[in-house]
Parts: C-alpha cells; structure tokens; sequence
C-alpha cells in the first residue's frame, strides 16, 4: 500500500481537494483492489490496473454528488481577480509562480465544476499532466476518439467561461 | 492562416501543444482578430489555471495506513461469517416475535377454556310453537315432535 499510495493519492487529487474526499476515495480504491485482486490477470502493470481503479472509483464519486451550479464572475474572490488581473500576455507557455498556484487552483476548480465529471478527467491529464489521447484512453477504459471529444468539448467550455470572465471583469 | 479564425485550433490541442509555427500564426492572427485575440486569451489563462490545478496533489495522512488496514479487517470479518448466519444475525428479532406471537394465539386457542355464551339455554329447546305451526323451522319435523311441543307450552302457560 505504501508502494502505490502515491499514485493513488495522485490520481484522487485530480479529483478533490478536500482531504477527506481524497482519502475517502484512496481507501476505497485500496478495498476495491484487495477485494477484485483476483481479476488481475497480470497482463499490464500492477499500477496501470490501480490507476484504473482509482479513476473509475473518483468518477463515481463525483457523479454521484451534487453538481454546482453555473459559475458567474461575482463568485471570484479578491484573491482570483487579483491573480487574473496580473496575468501578463504570454505566449501561452508560462507556469504560475508557486505562490499564485493555489489560487489559480481554485479558480480552475470553481470553472472545472461546470462540466461533467469526464470531461474535468480527460482536461486535467491532456491539458494539465500533458498526458496522451493513448494515455488517457487507456485509464479511463474510453475510445481515442471519445476522449478527444471530451477534450475539445471540456477546453472549448473552459476557455467560454474564461473570455466570460474577462469580459465582465473588463466592464463591471 | 492570417485570414482563418484560430478558435477550432485553440479548441482543438492546448497551446504547449502546438509547434512554433503554429503558435507564431496563431499569434500573428490574434493581432489583428479582436474576437481571437480574447479567445486566444481565454484559452491561454485556461490552460495556466488547469496546470496549476494537476500540481495539486494531496499527501496520505500519517494514519492513512492504519485506517484502510482497520477497513480491511472489519470487511475481512464480514465476509468470514458464512452467509446463513449472517442471514440469522439480521432476522433473528423478527423470527423470535413471530415465534411468541403464535405461541401466544397456541395456548389461546386450545389450553384456555372457551367462555360461557349467554342464553345457550334456550337453544336446547330449538323449535318454537310458532315456528313448528307456521313451518318456519328448518328441519322437517315428525307429527309427535310438533304434538309434544305443542303440549310441553300449554303445560308450562299452565
């Protein structure tokens, strides 16, 4: 358990951010692996089968809670506006300073809330880890082709609910 | 590329996805589309936000190990009980008051004696004058059962 218990915690943070859903989530994994342990049948990688696990165990988790409602620009915090406000034009490729991540973090989490929980998964590996359509296909058990619809639809929600942002923050 | 809308490219792959070339062309539209260019914005702040959110990982709790093992254990004891007894264990309460309920109608219905009925008395003589005379009563009687019942009234008006 020790061995795994980063993977796993890994892949439930994508996920959560409340401590508690994340644990809950990791222990479940863990007695879901215990208890189907039998299916493995040895042909990937321990961890591949884990994180699979894992995935589908999140997914669950967060379908069957509430969804939250749209998110509208009165809902930025001071801290969000100011980060937005200091982004300076890129080219698309910077990072944010450590100390501006958590709040870009929960920005990103309040504007992932609106879609569905697939399509939060497939945005957050491709886009967030850089992992490939391959990849992703391959933990979430989906086609290529669905995951990069789910891509194209979760970017394309996301950047709407961005420029939205931007605008009524340009005229308030 | 200068003249065509980049939305479908900025929708398409993210921006660290795309080669020089394309970025350089995407960019150079940009200038001159104002509805690119907050596009192009949009999707960049977009994608910050989305790197900074896959940086976040939660670290297991020091006592994270013991309680999944803790877990382990009590579903392990679960399981370990054979299926009929915990079939018993949940419908032992209902199967015992069901028990006592018919125990309880049992010693009702056949140890207890029944109570005395009023007016049993009278249902020894069945067959009134009245009936008999005017044929009411159910049974056919004998000519000497309706003259006996006849005569056994007048003695007793007598």
């Amino acid at each position: 358990m020790r061995r795994y218990s980063p993977r796993v915690f890994s892949v439930a943070s994508r996920f959560f951010r409340q401590r508690s859903l994340v644990e809950e989530a990791a222990q479940e994994v863990f007695l879901k692996a215990y208890t189907q342990l039998g299916s493995f049948e040895g042909r990937g990688s321990f961890e591949g089968w884990l994180t699979r696990i894992a995935t589908n165990t999140c997914l669950n988790m967060l379908r069957s809670s509430k969804r939250r409602p749209e998110f509208t620009v009165s809902d930025l915090t001071d801290d969000e506006e100011s980060w937005l406000e200091q982004q300076p034009a890129g080219d698309g490729r910077e990072h944010a300073s450590v100390e501006n991540s958590l709040v870009a973090a929960d920005l990103a989490d309040r504007l992932l809330a609106v879609l569905p929980p697939e399509d939060q998964q497939a945005l957050l590996m491709i886009d967030g880890e850089e992992a490939s359509i391959k990849e992703v296909a391959e933990v979430t058990g989906w086609s290529e082709s669905k995951v990069k619809v789910r891509a194209f639809r979760a970017r394309r929600k996301l950047r709407e609910a961005m420029e939205k942002l931007l605008n009524h923050k340009e005229r308030p | 590329m200068k003249d065509k809308h980049i939305i479908e490219i900025l929708d398409n792959a993210s921006i660290a996805r795309l080669s020089e070339i394309e970025l350089n062309e995407v960019q150079l539209h940009a200038r001159d589309c104002a509805s690119c260019r907050d596009a192009y914005e949009a999707a960049r702040l977009s994608e910050l936000v989305i790197k900074s959110r896959a940086q976040v990982t939660i670290e297991p709790s020091p006592f994270f190990q013991t309680r999944v093992l803790a877990a382990l254990r009590e579903q392990q004891a679960v399981e370990s009980v054979p299926a009929m007894v915990r079939l018993w264990n949940s419908a032992r309460a209902l199967v015992a008051s069901m028990a006592v309920t018919t125990a309880a109608l049992a010693v009702l219905s056949f140890v207890l004696p029944a109570p005395a009925v009023a007016g049993d008395d009278q249902t020894v003589s069945a067959y009134s004058a009245e009936s008999v005379i005017l044929g009411q009563g159910s049974d056919e009687l004998s000519y000497e059962q309706v003259l006996s019942t006849i005569y056994a009234e007048e003695d007793e008006a007598r």
